[in-house]
C-alpha cells in the first residue's frame, strides 16, 4: 500500500510533512553533504535580519539533561547578503525553502517581507516573534497578543507568500497569542521556539553562557511542545507546524496526533544528521502499519473522544 | 562523513591524568588531514545529548585507522571510557580545516598539555627529509608528558624540548619561554647569516609555527611569533554542538579588512592564522 505523504498547509505545498527548524540547519549547505535535501518536505533557513548581525559572544552553547541551551543571538549575514549570496544557492536545492525573518521594529519586519521575492524558491516566510536571545524585538513581540498581531498585520501587507507565525513558549497563555496571529493574517502557526533557561558554572560561580540566558531545545522540551500544539489545535483553525525536541519518527507521530500537520526537526540534526530522513521513512511505515492512506489522517487524532485506533480495526 | 568506526584499541594510558588512547578503523582515515577532528556519539541515550569533538592525533591510511587521545574531563569523556574494543562508534568526520602542511623549511610545533594531540598528526604528515621539525611541549610534570606522548616523539625520532611546571623534565616553567628564547636565537643567527650572505631572503619566510593548547597559551604564542615576524597557526577549542557549521555555536572572532567577523571553529577552523584571531574578545 502506498502512503500519501504530501502535505498542504494553507498555501504551502510540501512533498512530505518533515521540515528542518530554523537556526539548526544553516542555509542548508552543511547538511547537503549528507543527503539530497530534495528528499525533505522543506528546509527553514537561519533567521535573517535587515542588517548583518555578529551575534553573541561565546560560550553560546551549554548542555543540559537531554537538551541544550543556545544563545547565538541571531548571527546572520543580513538581508542584502542573503539575497545576493544565499538565495541563488538555495534555488539549486530543489526543496521548499522557508525563510525565517526577525525584526527589531514593525518597520523592519515589513521591510524584510517586502524584499523577499515571491517568485523564487521561497515557499513561505516564518515570522520569528520568539527569539529569546536578543535584547529588543524577538520574543518581546511574541509574548504579548497585541504586538504579535501587529507584527503579522504589517508583514501580511507586504507579501503574498504564506506567512508562518513562530510562537514563543515563554508565555502564560499560548492560545491567546495563537488567536492574535490568526486574526492578523497568519496562514500557518509554528511552535515552539526555545524555552528560556540558564545554567551556572560551579567553578566560576557565574552564568555559563556569555549571554547569561539562552533557549532550551532538544528532547527535554518535547512534552511542553506537544502540550502547546494540542492546545493551539483546539483553539485555532490554522494548520500547525510542530517542533520541539523531535528526534525520531515516534516523536513526529506524537506531534501529528496532537494536531500538527507538519513537523520540524531541529536539535536532532546536530546529533544525527540523517534524523529528518529517518523520520520521513518511519512516518510512512507507521501509516502503512496503521492502515492510513495519507499522513493527513493522523493530524489531531488525539483530540477524538472515541479511541482513535479502535475504529480502524472495525 | 557519518561512519561506524570499529574500535581496534582502547586503553588507559595514565590513571592519574585520565588519559586514554582510542584507535578506530573505518572510512575516516582515508581522507583525514592533520588538524581535523571527529565528532563522536557517546552513549546510546539522549543524556548527554551532544556529540563530543576529539582531534585526530594519528592517521594510518594503509591500515585505515585513526588514533585519538583524550583526557577525561566531564560526563561525555567519562562515558566514552566505557566503550569496548571490537564494538563500533558512530563518528562524524573528518571535520574542519586543519593545518597548512609545509613542503620545506622549518616547522616548530608548540604544544600545551593535551594540545600535543592534534600536532602529532601534523608531525607525521610532513616530509621530514625536506622540513626540519622541532617540538616544544609544556606540561605539568614528567609523568604527564611521558603518558601523553613522549614515547611517540621518541619513536618518530623528532627533536623536542620540554617545559614542566615543577621542573621534573626540561626547563622549569611555561612552553612560551622556550619558544621565546628559541625564536630569538633563530632570528639572531639569521641576521648574522644575512649580513654575511647578502640577499638570502627566502630563508626568512620558511620558519613557521603550529600551536595547540589552552587559549591563554595560544595568545602568548601568537604574540611572540608576531614580534619575531614568524607565521603561526593555532588550533582552537570551543563548545560545539553540530560540528558541521550549521548551528553557529562555536564561533571565534577574527580581524578582516572589513572589521571583526565571526568564524565557525568547526568549519573554518579549528586551525586559524594566529595573527587573525581576536584574542581578547569572546
Amino acid at each position: 500500500m502506498k502512503v500519501d505523504l504530501t502535505t498542504r498547509l494553507a498555501g504551502l505545498q510540501l512533498k512530505n510533512p518533515v521540515l528542518t527548524a530554523s537556526g539548526t540547519f544553516g542555509f542548508g549547505e552543511e547538511y547537503a553533504r549528507f543527503y539530497d535535501l530534495a528528499l525533505l518536505g522543506g528546509i527553514t533557513v537561519k533567521g535573517i535580519t535587515l542588517e548583518p548581525r555578529i551575534g553573541n559572544p561565546v560560550p553560546r552553547i551549554a548542555e543540559t539533561p537531554s537538551g541544550i541551551l543556545n544563545a547565538v543571538g541571531l548571527e546572520n549575514p543580513g538581508l542584502e547578503a542573503f539575497l545576493s549570496t544565499y538565495l541563488p544557492r538555495l534555488e539549486k536545492l530543489k526543496t521548499a525553502v522557508i525563510v525565517n525573518i526577525s525584526g527589531f521594529s514593525l518597520e523592519e519586519y515589513a521591510k524584510l517581507a517586502a524584499a523577499l521575492p515571491e517568485n523564487s524558491c521561497i515557499a513561505a516566510l516564518e515570522v520569528n516573534i520568539s527569539c529569546p536571545n536578543i535584547k529588543d524585538g524577538g520574543m518581546a513581540f511574541g509574548t504579548d497578543p497585541q504586538s504579535a498581531g501587529e507584527v503579522l498585520a504589517v508583514t501580511r501587507k507586504q507579501t503574498k507568500l504564506p506567512l508562518i507565525a513562530k510562537l514563543s513558549p515563554n508565555v502564560t497563555d499560548i492560545v491567546a497569542i495563537a488567536k492574535a496571529v490568526e486574526e492578523n493574517g497568519a496562514d500557518i502557526i509554528s511552535l515552539i521556539n526555545t524555552l528560556l533557561g540558564m545554567r551556572i558554572d560551579l567553578d566560576r560561580g557565574r552564568p555559563l553562557l556569555a549571554n547569561t540566558m539562552g533557549g532550551l531545545s532538544g528532547p527535554a522540551v518535547r512534552p511542553v511542545a506537544v502540550r502547546m500544539v494540542y492546545q493551539v489545535y483546539q483553539a485555532v483553525r490554522l494548520p500547525i507546524i510542530g517542533m520541539g525536541g523531535i528526534s525520531c519518527w515516534q516523536d513526529a507521530v506524537e506531534f501529528m496526533l496532537a494536531g500538527a500537520s507538519a513537523v520540524s526537526v531541529g536539535t536532532a540534526n546536530f546529533i544525527n544528521p540523517l534524523a529528518p530522513l529517518e523520520i520521513i521513512n518511519g512516518l510512512e511505515a507507521y501509516c502503512r502499519q496503521k492502515g492510513y492512506h495519507s499522513v493527513k489522517e493522523l493530524v489531531g487524532l488525539a483530540h477524538r473522544k472515541e479511541e482513535p485506533f479502535d475504529e480502524e480495526k472495525r | 562523513m557519518l561512519s561506524q568506526e570499529k574500535i581496534i584499541c582502547h586503553r588507559l594510558l595514565d590513571p592519574r591524568y585520565g588519559l586514554y588512547q582510542l584507535v578506530l578503523r573505518g572510512k575516516i582515515a582515508a581522507t583525514a588531514q592533520p588538524g581535523q577532528f571527529v565528532h563522536l556519539k557517546v552513549g546510546a541515550t539522549t543524556d548527554p545529548l551532544l556529540r563530543r569533538p576529539l582531534s585526530i592525533a594519528r592517521i594510518d591510511r594503509a591500515r585505515g585507522e585513526i588514533t585519538l587521545f583524550y583526557r577525561v574531563v566531564g560526563r561525555g569523556t567519562a562515558l566514552l571510557t566505557d566503550v569496548k574494543e571490537q564494538e563500533s562508534l558512530n563518528v562524524l568526520g573528518p571535520l574542519g580545516k586543519g593545518f597548512t602542511k609545509p613542503a620545506e623549511g622549518e616547522l616548530l610545533l608548540v604544544a600545551g598539555g593535551i594540545g600535543i594531540f592534534p600536532l602529532f598528526s601534523l608531525l607525521e604528515a610532513v616530509d621530514r627529509s625536506r622540513v626540519k621539525v622541532k617540538v616544544m611541549w609544556g606540561g605539568e610534570n614528567r609523568q604527564f608528558l611521558e603518558s601523553a606522548g613522549l614515547p611517540i616523539l621518541r619513536e618518530l625520532g623528532v627533536e623536542y624540548e620540554a617545559a614542566t611546571l615543577d621542573g621534573s623534565l626540561g626547563q622549569k616553567g611555561l612552553v612560551t619561554a622556550l619558544l621565546e628564547s628559541s625564536l630569538h636565537r633563530t632570528r639572531t643567527s639569521q641576521e648574522m647569516h644575512h649580513s654575511a650572505v647578502a640577499g638570502a631572503g627566502p630563508k626568512d619566510s620558511v620558519l613557521q609555527v603550529a600551536a595547540c593548547g589552552p587559549r591563554g597559551m595560544l595568545k602568548a604564542v601568537t604574540e611572540i611569533c608576531c614580534r619575531q615576524g614568524v607565521p603561526v597557526e593555532v588550533c582552537l577549542e570551543e563548545r560545539m554542538a553540530c560540528g558541521v557549521g550549521a548551528c553557529l555555536g562555536c564561533v571565534c572572532t577574527v580581524k578582516t579588512a572589513t572589521g571583526h567577523k565571526r568564524r565557525r571553529v568547526c568549519a573554518e577552523g579549528p586551525v586559524f592564522d594566529g595573527r587573525e584571531v581576536v584574542w581578547d574578545e569572546g
